[in-house]
């Protein structure tokens, strides 16, 4: 019995000491945890319009300045209209979506990028898709956090996934919106010539993260398609037009 | 009484060759297979393990005689467990990047049998200098094996050492391929099966 009760005891204690050491260690380090997590999206955000190249490394501070300089966050509604930050929380029951702008020097879109937050297999798969201003070709893709099986669906965080995404279309050739799908196994030997734009290579061994990937890309991209119909008019060019629209 | 046959050298130099916990015990492959693409994430898993496996002995070996015999495997993984979150919010703090190709596999140091075998089989039995030496012994047996398939794996699998390019343009234009097999995990099975053979030959031979 006392035997007992001093294993109790001496479990109690140890599990006292290493929770507090854990709690303080976790609490004392998250600010610099919370950074690192908001410079890594920043920084796939810029990957994701083509501003920064993956070979190369960069600062914490350079990555800051260049998505202060290139990139503006701002929210569109249902029609796609773009509407400021601020008026957002006003509107109650209306949707609004968060987007970001690439802006260049002289104040025209090159792009725009539209966050991925969708379901994988395991878990929540969270990236950045960037579409060109002509509203259907697609930039670039990246991922930034995400449960996939490592090896496996995790493959999705590689380079050669991403890198497929580039230059393929949203829209179907007659310029009907269509999404983009991942397929099952290659492309080129899966997929009809005409709609092999809106496919991208699959990755073997994970049909069912490409799926979940397909149907979040296809239901993400609706809700934004007011958007890119927009983009597709013309009418998103320039963004100081669009400022100035809103005043 | 020279050095190297002193108890604490041979404590430290035994899990380096003769006892590997990689090559001889064969422990720790699946760490060994997942994070060796690239000598980067090899040297940081290395050194996260070696930090866990020798501060655990330490700690389990300072209070050797005050764990009560029924729950010691319990009170040795809570040690290992806060000690691996601890190496975890570390480097998820300060290396951020490293920390995310790393993903889940700082976590499964906590079942690594390398850190709960050392505990059980050597800081339980012996005083805390012998049991954090042994430790680091261990860890820089793991790291030596790592670094190794590593270096194997990234020099044939992408022409780097380190994330530089050391391989001469010359090479590629010459025909020279990169080996994308080496890239795999499956690779890394075979470079650590040819690493066993070659060392156990050795030692066998050593020994005769």
């Amino acid at each position: 019995m006392f035997n007992r009760i001093k294993s109790l005891l001496f479990a109690l204690v140890l599990c006292l000491i290493c929770g507090s050491l854990l709690a303080f260690a976790s609490k004392g380090l998250k600010n610099r945890q919370q950074d690192n997590i908001t410079t890594d999206r920043q920084k796939n955000i810029l990957k994701s319009v083509g501003l920064i190249k993956e070979e190369m490394t960069y600062t914490p501070d350079q990555i800051k300045t260049l998505f202060i300089d290139t990139i503006k966050r701002v929210s569109v509604d249902e029609a796609g209209r773009i509407i400021d930050e601020k008026e957002n929380t006003e509107i109650p029951g209306s949707k609004i979506f968060p987007i970001y702008l690439y802006v260049q020097s002289d104040d025209s879109i090159a792009a725009y990028v539209i966050p991925i937050d969708t379901k994988g297999l395991w878990g929540k798969i969270h990236g950045y898709l960037s579409l060109g201003n002509d509203g259907s070709t697609i930039n670039g893709f990246t991922i930034y956090k995400h449960s996939e099986t490592p090896g496996l669906g995790g493959e999705i965080e590689k380079t050669w996934f991403q890198q497929n995404f580039v230059g393929k279309k949203i829209v179907d050739r007659h310029g009907a919106f269509v999404s983009l799908s991942i397929a099952r196994g290659k492309v080129e030997n899966n997929i009809p010539e005409d709609r092999r734009k809106n496919y991208v290579d699959g990755i073997s061994g994970a049909t069912l993260t490409g799926k979940f990937l397909t149907e979040g890309l296809k239901e993400t991209l609706s809700s934004y398609e007011p958007v890119s119909i927009r983009f597709r008019k013309n009418n998103f060019r320039d963004y100081k037009q669009i400022e100035k629209k809103q005043r | 009484m020279k050095l190297t046959s002193t108890k604490f050298f041979r404590t430290f130099s035994q899990p380096l060759w003769g006892n590997n916990p990689v090559s001889i015990q064969s422990l720790g492959i699946c760490s060994a297979l997942a994070v060796t693409v690239q000598l980067k994430t090899a040297v940081v898993m290395g050194i996260s393990m070696t930090v866990v496996v020798a501060f655990s002995s330490l700690l389990i070996s300072l209070i050797r005689n005050r764990i009560p015999r029924n729950i010691r495997i319990i009170a040795e993984l809570i040690i290992i467990a806060t000690l691996v979150i601890l190496t975890d919010e570390f480097l998820r703090a300060f290396y951020y990047d490293i920390s995310k190709q790393l993903s889940v596999f700082v976590g499964l140091i906590i079942t690594n049998c390398i850190v709960l075998g050392r505990t059980e089989a050597f800081a339980l039995s012996n005083p805390p200098h012998l049991a954090f030496i042994d430790g680091i012994g261990n860890g820089a047996g793991y790291s030596a094996a790592l670094i190794m398939v590593a270096f194997i794996r990234e020099l044939l699998g992408s022409g780097k050492f380190f994330g530089l390019k050391i391989l001469p343009g010359i090479f590629y234009t010459a025909g020279y391929e990169d080996m994308g097999f080496m890239l795999l995990a499956p690779s890394a099975f075979i470079i650590i099966g040819l690493m066993v053979w070659l060392q156990k030959t050795w030692v066998k031979n050593d020994t005769k």
